[in-house]
């Protein structure tokens, strides 16, 4: 996989301190398996997490060693739970197809504007920001909209340019609220994305008001 | 440059250089380097040998920090202490898989007390890579000059003399962040700054932390980002 647009510095730091939504994190996470790059960026940030926790103030604790071995002694062993295999699907990292109950082709997909269908992931109420598979048609130009916050983009299948470039397989758009972007799908094929916000995307323009009332992002 | 053709021992030499080199480069910190290896030894004692005293030492350096980090994330006491237990816990019961050539022991600890904390909060585990993934890219691995600072003590060494150099106004975000679990925009609030500003310490220290990790001037920078402060 080529990839060529990768996560922001901002974004993998709050991924290593553990300031992330868990949709964010199954985004972070796909891009990570697919970029050995990013997967090095996030362990020096993870790194930096230790050398901080080295040099921190102490709290006074109130047990010690020996009372939380007799706390272990006291109980059934615990067993670390195991991740049950997820259903295999070829070209999709784990943390993405561990959330399908079926192959992408064969997803309940709900028609939600013209050429636009969308696989909800997440049970968030709106307003909370979306977390959901988006399956787009080809050569379909999506309406201007910036964010409030972070938004983040993983490409799944497919393509589409935007102002920034072209994003394909396996690519991250990182996006913070300074951005306004009007990706167009490519001609020859559809895309599917899998998209994380922090907060409602502002679609500037009628269509694209009418567009946010379907979508729901 | 040729950084892909540099190996570890170039790194080896860098850092035992006591400066000579590199003249802003902090000697490395005889008492920290002794910490490192004392917990490092201590993890794997614990993990091949079950051995209670090991652990204590982990415990006595480490547990007391951690309920730090919790509470600093705004947690209140109580809990903190509690969840501190469980994170001894895990690392009692998890101490076999600790590789010191993987990871310092610090890394290993502070990515332990983290992924705690978010099960702690919100019930499910925290979302990673599986390494195992058929898809995984491994390739540009070896290739990528970021590769030869593999998470292992050596380059916790230099990290720390990294984390030290970097200007106070940075290394505050750096701390805020890890430390009280607050977003760029509570930050940007706290210190009475534009977040823009917020964020691009945060690039500034990240990139310097590499580029200290790395030797020299990094790759790094061509990635896609159009913010501009």
């Amino acid at each position: 996989m080529n990839v060529s647009h990768h996560l922001t510095d901002e974004t993998l730091q709050d991924y290593a301190c553990g300031s992330l939504a868990a949709s964010m994190e199954t985004l972070v996470a796909c891009h990570l398996t697919v970029c050995a790059h990013c997967r090095l960026r996030s362990e020096a940030a993870d790194q930096v997490g230790g050398v901080l926790l080295a040099s921190a103030e102490k709290s006074a604790m109130r047990t010690s060693a020996g009372d939380v071995l007799a706390i272990r002694a006291a109980r059934k062993p615990a067993v670390d739970p195991q991740p049950d295999a997820p259903t295999l699907q070829p070209g999709i990292p784990r943390p993405l197809a561990r959330l399908l109950p079926k192959p992408v082709s064969q997803l309940d997909w709900r028609r939600v504007a013209p050429g636009i269908k969308q696989y909800d992931l997440g049970s968030e109420p709106r307003g909370k920001g979306a977390f959901k598979l988006l399956h787009l048609a080809p050569g379909l130009v999506l309406s201007d909209h910036s964010h409030i916050d972070r938004e983040l983009t993983y490409v799944v299948q497919g393509c589409y340019t935007d102002e920034i470039g072209t994003f394909s397989t396996g690519d991250i758009a990182d996006l913070d609220g300074n951005h306004a972007h009007r990706p167009v799908v490519s001609a020859d094929a559809p895309c599917i994305a899998l998209i994380a916000t922090q907060s409602p995307v502002r679609y500037s323009g009628f269509f694209g008001r009418v567009m946010q009332r379907f979508v729901g992002i | 440059m040729c950084t892909t053709e540099l190996s570890n021992a170039d790194v080896v030499t860098r850092t035992d250089k006591p400066s000579a080199d590199r003249t802003l480069t902090r000697a490395p910190d005889p008492a920290a380097a002794e910490l490192r290896k004392t917990m490092g030894d201590a993890l794997v004692a614990v993990g091949k040998h079950r051995d209670e005293q090991a652990f204590a030492l982990v415990f006595d350096y480490y547990a007391g920090r951690i309920k730090s980090f919790l509470m600093g994330k705004a947690m209140n006491e109580d809990t903190a202490e509690e969840l501190t237990q469980e994170i001894m816990l895990t690392v009692w019961r998890r101490a076999e898989s600790y590789d010191p050539k993987k990871a310092a022991a610090s890394t290993w600890l502070f990515t332990i007390a983290r992924n705690r904390r978010i099960d702690y909060l919100r019930g499910n585990s925290r979302i990673e890579v599986e390494l195992d993934d058929e898809i995984l890219e491994v390739e540009t691995t070896e290739n990528d000059p970021q590769a030869r600072y593999v998470a292992d003590s050596q380059s916790a060494a230099t990290l720390e003399a990294a984390l030290a150099k970097l200007p106070q106004e940075q290394r505050q975000v750096m701390h805020l962040s890890y430390f009280r679990g607050q977003s760029h925009g509570a930050i940007a609030k706290w210190l009475n700054l534009p977040v823009g500003t917020v964020k691009s310490r945060i690039r500034l220290a990240m990139q310097s932390v590499r580029k200290e990790l790395q030797g020299e001037t990094d790759a790094l920078d061509r990635d896609d980002f159009l913010d501009s402060d």
